[in-house]
């Protein structure tokens, strides 16, 4: 009966007037349509048309190119291997945090220490790995004293991307591990198993569901990464991605490029049709015994808990002597070759780079309330309210967060170059990529929000005589308030460090701080790279904290979700 | 100081669902139901009778799929939640949580745009009534579920409504707490006089707090009346089993005449000062009361072997079989002496009165 109750009860819930209504739907429809369908029609119109007519042909030989092949093979190996390592670095992580006593003293210090990679622009590991194990790596270079040191490559590929990654995973997962009470592990040991046993009979199947979702999430951010393989990978290692970029950057050809990133949709579906049934499939009851009992159960013994957390402390060590490098490198003359104090890089971004910045700043903080107010607006429309289009309006709002920022890219390119949408040299372009790409994580959190918050809510506020605006205004309004915060977040995070879409829409007039990074790394020019990436973190984390002071201020403590930018 | 109570009349309400699944579902049957102006009328069924939609349909949050409801002589089928100036009471009180007890409190009064000395004096007035008086600042989350039930209560109170509705208020509170609270809602009710409908599965419950009691069944009513009506004169086996223990014997009348019936029933005559539903020579069922019954060691009646004792304090209760049937009697206070035990042979006296006699169909 639930079920039905709430299809009755959902036709009754707060709706507008019926012209606002409507108006409103057919509004976020033509923005749909525009900033999401019509780029990809015009992706797949340019790779599959000739001359009007449907070909393959271009398809054809893309596929059976070599080269082309070899790409999709290096993507979707690497995209394997990051997913396993940084899946298990994540349950690492997690099963530390969350269960080992020991760590419960130091896991803020782990979670800024993993903070710190989401929130980076992309190219911050990859510098900091050519800083640390290049030709004239401090490690490579100065400890060892390798010559000739070839760090370009696979290894270095996979091992930037799970560092970069692997946070995502633990973020995944820790919530799972919090949510299975330790009192089944409990169980289990007073039956006589032993706490490996009871680990591996009753926490890890528990988590299989968040394992594999943590995988798939990982295997497609790896797939469609593109500024670690464009760093690392050199020229021997391609992969998809890049290839595309390189095709219509340096030969002009759209179509290739289009057809080349049409080539990563295949695993990137794949993967998004295997997350919708993880998700789907899992349930969403929260495992426990009794709550209010403090854990005193041990799940692991000293040793192994002291081995689980020194190997944890030890990878945050590196990820913290990346970022100490990459500082380093920003406050001297030339890395690697002469270490005199300066500030002259500073200088320069501030200088030169100032457009840079400025446009960054400008299109980060006008993408930032409408990717937030875009969120939560078709995240109460698909998570509150029916109407006839509602699947279709959530699934079409996914899409280009799904796909990787290559295919969207281009899709933008191929789509506003020309009347009747000529957008490109504008801002606009720039701001509606990422409000459209990003704000799916403000529609998901609304939803999720919103699935916590009950129905006899709205229920009250009418019973008391509210009217459906002023039941939104005044109840559901300052409940979804946290989605509201972590849509502005999330836009203004990748605002400032992503690259992979815009970079091909960036103009003369518009350009972006990550642009100006990658332009400083192959002209070799380190040291403005590494200060522009630290004046990035800076900002990112000054920003998400007055976010987070502001949320913390604004609404109530029981309704808090989890950190901006987590 | 209340408004003219007013009458609440459903003709011909029914509720049908469209389940994925399971197809239509019709949780409310055609339902007739009068409750007189200021009573406090409960709807006491198991889970899925039907109760709490037909609760919400009078709320105005699902619309019947036929019939009328009238508040009074206004018919308020087509009428929005917000216009029928009702307070409701949910399960799970449905507090705001971004708002103060106060806010919580003023939200009707503010919603209707009354003044703020108005709202100042109104929501003290009803936070002393429910016993909260200086809580006004606290956050809903700061509040143990005993007060925030009595939130609830002061904020569907606050905006004087033609009409309460509780839906199962008390089911998330412990036992000590429930009595209570039941004890406060009935005097609020008798002070505010406004008609009530309350909505429980817990029958004592029901019984201790209602004018009158609605058994529901399968999206029907089964039987309304006092609470004494109800359980010395159920009209069907579904009432009597459903309210308190009873002893459902089938047995034959013999003879039936004004106020005395005569009857064989567990392989003995017996005679009975009630009217008979059917005439002589046909079966009927006697809903027979455990503390009806009395136990002896001998005398006139059935006779069978006791099987259990269980012993409450206040009274025991004996199961004994007699030929095919188990017959569940209580005795009153008891004591060692005259206690029977496992296996004990008992003559079951049945009593000459209160006793109710079923047709059976």
């Amino acid at each position: 009966m639930a079920a039905s109750v709430q299809t009755i009860a959902a036709r009754s819930s707060v709706r507008p007037e019926a012209w606002l209504w409507r108006g409103g739907l057919l509004g976020i429809w033509l923005l749909l349509l525009i900033f999401i369908v019509y780029p990809l029609l015009m992706l797949f119109s340019r790779a599959f048309l000739d001359d009007g007519h449907l070909s393959l042909q271009a398809l054809g030989a893309a596929i059976s190119a070599p080269k082309n092949l070899r790409a999709l093979g290096n993507s979707l190996l690497l995209a394997m291997m990051v997913g396993v390592a940084g899946t298990l670095l994540g349950l690492i992580f997690a099963f530390t945090v969350e269960r080992v006593r020991s760590a419960r003293r130091v896991s803020r210090l782990i979670d800024f220490f993993t903070f710190l990679p989401l929130i980076s622009p992309p190219f911050t590991t990859s510098i900091a790995f050519v800083f640390s194990f290049g030709p004239r790596g401090l490690i490579t270079y100065e400890l060892l004293g390798i010559k000739n040191v070839q760090v370009y490559g696979l290894t270095s590929t996979f091992a930037a991307e799970t560092l970069t990654y692997f946070p995502i995973a633990y973020l995944a997962l820790r919530p799972m591990l919090a949510s299975i009470s330790t009192s089944l592990e409990e169980a289990a040991f007073s039956l006589g198993g032993s706490r490996w046993y009871a680990f591996r009979t009753v926490t890890l199947p528990l988590v299989i569901p968040a394992l594999a979702n943590a995988f798939l999430l990982l295997f497609g951010c790896s797939l469609a990464d593109f500024a670690t393989p464009l760093i690392l990978a050199g020229s021997d290692f391609s992969v998809l991605p890049t290839e595309a970029y390189l095709q219509i950057t340096g030969l002009f050809d759209l179509k290739s490029g289009a057809i080349l990133s049409l080539l990563l949709l295949v695993p990137a579906g794949l993967v998004f049709y295997a997350q919708e049934r993880v998700v789907a499939g899992r349930s969403y009851v929260t495992v426990t015994g009794k709550a209010g009992v403090l854990a005193q159960h041990d799940s692991v013994s000293g040793i192994a808990g002291a081995v689980l957390l020194g190997f944890c402390l030890l990878v945050s060590a590196l990820i913290v002597y990346f970022y100490l490098l990459l500082f380093y490198a920003s406050i001297v003359l030339a890395f690697g070759a002469n270490h005199t104090l300066t500030l002259d890089h500073y200088r320069v971004i501030f200088s030169e780079g100032l457009p840079a910045i400025r446009d960054t700043l400008i299109i980060a903080l006008i993408g930032m309330p409408l990717g937030g107010i875009y969120g939560i607006t078709i995240g109460y429309l698909v998570g509150r309210t029916t109407f006839i289009s509602r699947k279709a309006m959530e699934a079409v709002s996914m899409l280009n967060y799904a796909l990787p920022g290559t295919i969207v890219g281009i899709a933008y390119l191929l789509a506003f170059n020309d009347e009747p949408l000529a957008l490109t040299g504008t801002a606009a372009i720039l701001i509606a990529c990422y409000v459209f790409r990003y704000s799916p994580i403000g529609i998901r959190t609304t939803v999720a929000l919103l699935q916590q918050i009950d129905r006899s809510m709205e229920e009250a506020s009418a019973s008391l005589g509210a009217g459906s605006l002023t039941t939104f205004r005044r109840i559901m309004l300052p409940l979804i308030l946290p989605a509201f915060f972590a849509g502005l977040g999330v836009v203004f995070i990748r605002s400032m460090t992503a690259i992979s879409a815009t970079i091909f829409l960036v103009s003369i007039n518009w350009t972006l701080i990550t642009v100006k990074i990658l332009e400083n790394m192959t002209e070799v020019a380190l040291g403005p790279a590494a200060a522009f990436s630290v004046f990035v973190i800076v900002v990112v984390v000054l920003v998400t904290s007055m976010l987070n002071v502001l949320l913390q201020r604004l609404t109530a403590p029981s309704l808090r979700v989890g950190k901006i930018g987590a | 100081m209340a408004a003219q109570s007013i009458e609440i009349r459903l003709q011909g309400i029914s509720a049908t669902f469209h389940h994925e699944r399971r197809g239509d579902i019709t949780a409310v049957k055609n339902l007739d139901l009068e409750v007189r102006p200021g009573e406090f009328l409960t709807l006491l069924g198991s889970s899925g009778c039907g109760k709490t939609t037909t609760l919400r349909m009078i709320a105005g949050f699902q619309k019947p799929s036929s019939g009328r409801i009238l508040f009074g002589d206004e018919d308020v089928t087509r009428l929005a939640a917000n216009q029928r100036d009702i307070g409701f009471v949910f399960q799970n009180y449905a507090l705001f949580p971004h708002l103060s007890v106060f806010e919580n409190v003023a939200y009707g009064l503010r919603v209707k745009r009354q003044g703020a000395a108005l709202i100042e004096s109104s929501v003290d007035a009803g936070l002393r009534q429910v016993g909260l008086h200086g809580m006004d600042d606290r956050m809903i989350n700061e509040l143990s579920g005993g007060q925030q039930q009595r939130v609830a209560l002061a904020r569907a109170i606050a905006i004087r409504p033609r009409v309460l509705l509780f839906d199962e208020p008390l089911s998330n509170l412990d036992a000590q707490l429930r009595v209570q609270m039941r004890s406060e809602i009935v005097r609020l009710q008798r002070e505010l006089a406004i008609t009530t409908i309350y909505v429980t599965h817990d029958q004592e419950e029901a019984m201790a707090i209602s004018d009158r009691i609605a058994i529901m069944d399968s999206g029907q009513i089964a039987q309304i009346g006092t609470a004494e009506q109800l359980y010395l004169r159920p009209t069907s086996r579904f009432v009597a089993g459903f309210l308190g223990s009873a002893n459902l014997l089938r047995g034959t009348v013999v003879a039936a005449e004004s106020a005395k019936t005569v009857i064989d029933i567990l392989g003995h005559r017996w005679e009975l000062a009630a009217n008979s539903p059917v005439a002589a020579g046909r079966p009927v069922d006697a809903v027979i009361r455990p503390e009806a019954l009395t136990l002896a060691k001998q005398g006139a009646g059935p006779r069978g072997r006791v099987e259990s004792r269980t012993y409450y304090g206040d009274k025991a209760e004996y199961l004994v079989r007699v030929g095919d049937e188990l017959i569940q009697a209580v005795q009153w206070n008891p004591s060692t002496e005259d206690a029977f035990c496992d296996g004990d042979q008992v003559c079951v006296q049945l009593p000459a009165s209160s006793v109710q006699l079923l047709a059976v169909d």
